[in-house]
């Protein structure tokens, strides 16, 4: 069919098209997705491999008072001193030291003072087999000698690498690896680990307030 | 021709590259063009050391170029003799998501669009159910009684379904265990991302968002290098530190030191100690019969 129906019904149709364009080229409808707030940035201390604790000896190679763990600034030489029990069989520690919380063991069994510390030399420390060891050079393998004493299983993970962190290279002739003693982590008065704050989880396109009361019997 | 015919024609044609135009419009979106180079670049496996140095040089030029920090890329090869494995403490990961977010930093992954290779699953105690897991918890302590850790990332199988059903090639298994991805081979079809049992997969939809000051300059050609826009992405047991012999990201972080990784054929790594002494192991979906190289294991 030839004439002017014809180039008129394509000149309509070329029109709709070119304007068509035009409206894409322009991008005139816009997005129809609502846009999300800016996803904040997490906060540096999830990302630092700061060890749990400060012990004393990393304080004092850092170059903490060496004078606040002389004992006998208040203690007398040569005078053993007397565990205060109280009724319920735990151990009363003194207000001079109440910044330490006992809570060693399950159902506190061993918040005995004198199981780690010596009675009759108060820089040291001592090991149900006899050994000694300074309160003062709590080194990476020192630590471990008195804490292995009793908890064996776990002395002999740690030396193998596998209980707490080994940083550093897994290649050891590609370079040093680093350890780190039992109090890095351990609070040896209240040796478990506490609870933190977790660092944020992943980010959720819907807030939950938009999540549905009703859900099926599993989790999210 | 006369006049009516030519006004025809042109009109029709008009109308043609019209709707040509518009439907070609999306790729307005797309910001970073590939150069000439790159899109001429041959796939990893068959760049000769000189094509490589060329390429890790573009690279660097693009990233400073970007980002205003001058990178060192690099292209590790794997060790002979090592096969790497990862073990999982789960009875010490508190569920701190620490790795997570060292991850993050580590690998130069976007941060908005939020790309993150670990998922930290919060399980409640005798389920190892995935279904019951837990990705959103946000208490104001870890641990929660009750419930154990879990973090997921890519399991490196020894029979990945990821690297078979690849239709480029851009996804392969190097000597070393790890599933490595060429960015600059991958065509964005998320096939690995269906197929991956573990939801390992990440995918850039937009080009990726990296705060300058928070970019990780060593880098590698397999690993942390910022990817573009339509690539997928996953963990690689940060190959830029581990072939140099460092441990990955998440091991350095971790504050309970539940993660253990290693050489599983060097007999005296910690691993193979862990393989070898402790009983209770598991392998995430081990009847889908990937295999993974990631164990996790309680301490009984």
């Amino acid at each position: 069919m030839d004439g002017k129906k014809t180039n008129l019904a394509l000149a309509g149709v070329a029109l709709g098209f070119l304007v068509l364009a035009g409206v894409f080229a322009r991008d005139l409808p816009g997005r129809s997705v609502a846009p999300t707030p800016p996803i904040p940035l997490v906060d540096l201390k999830f990302i630092d491999p700061t060890p749990n604790r400060v012990s004393i000896a990393v304080n004092l190679r850092k170059g903490a008072d060496a004078s606040d763990y002389d004992c006998y600034v208040c203690h007398e030489r040569n005078k053993p001193l007397k565990l205060n029990i109280g009724p319920d069989g735990d151990v009363i520690v003194p207000s001079e030291h109440k910044d330490i919380v006992m809570a060693h063991g399950e159902h506190k069994r061993n918040n005995n003072c004198f199981n780690c510390h010596d009675e009759n030399n108060l820089d040291k420390l001592q090991t149900r087999d006899g050994r000694v060891l300074k309160l003062t050079d709590l080194s990476p393998a020192s630590t471990p000698q008195l804490c292995g004493s009793c908890h064996g299983p776990t002395y002999r993970d740690w030396e193998a690498g596998v209980h707490g962190r080994t940083s550093g290279y897994w290649n050891r002739q590609m370079g040093d690896y680093s350890r780190l003693s039992c109090v890095s982590c351990h609070n040896p008065h209240s040796p478990r680990f506490q609870g933190r704050q977790p660092a944020p989880g992943p980010h959720r396109l819907h807030p939950p307030a938009t999540v549905p009361a009703v859900q099926p019997e599993r989790a999210e | 021709m006369n006049r009516r015919s030519f006004l025809r024609t042109s009109g029709v044609l008009a109308t043609g590259i019209a709707a040509l135009a518009a439907s070609l419009s999306p790729l307005r979106e797309l910001s970073d063009y590939s150069s000439a180079e790159e899109f001429m670049q041959k796939h990893y496996k068959e760049l000769t050391k000189d094509d490589m140095a060329k390429v890790l040089a573009r690279i660097e030029d693009q990233v400073e170029k970007q980002y205003q920090v001058r990178p060192h890329v690099r292209d590790y090869k794997p060790m002979d003799g090592v096969e790497f494995v990862y073990c999982l403490n789960l009875t010490r990961c508190i569920g701190c998501r620490k790795c997570v977010h060292a991850c993050v930093a580590e690998n130069n992954q976007s941060r908005d669009p939020e790309i993150q290779y670990i998922r930290v699953l919060k399980m409640p105690h005798g389920s190892l159910d995935m279904e019951k897991g837990d990705h959103n918890y946000s208490p104001d302590k870890v641990p929660e009684k009750g419930f154990f850790y879990m973090p997921v990332q890519c399991q490196q199988c020894r029979n990945a379904p990821c690297v078979k059903v690849c239709p480029t090639k851009a996804t392969w298994t190097e000597p070393d265990g790890i599933t490595v991805i060429d960015y600059d081979w991958c065509i964005g079809c998320r096939y690995c991302e269906a197929a991956c049992p573990y939801f390992a997969r990440r995918f850039n939809w937009t080009k990726p968002t990296i705060p300058k000051d928070r970019i990780n300059p060593n880098m590698s050609y397999l690993g942390n290098r910022p990817r573009k826009q339509g690539v997928m992405e996953k963990c690689h047991f940060c190959i830029q530190r581990t072939r140099a012999g460092k441990y990955p990201a998440c091991l350095e972080v971790c504050p309970a030191g539940a993660r253990k990784f290693g050489n599983i054929l060097d007999p005296n790594s910690e691993v193979r100690y862990i393989l070898d002494n402790k009983r209770v192991f598991i392998q995430l979906k081990e009847d889908l019969g990937t295999s993974p190289r990631f164990y996790y294991y309680f301490d009984v």
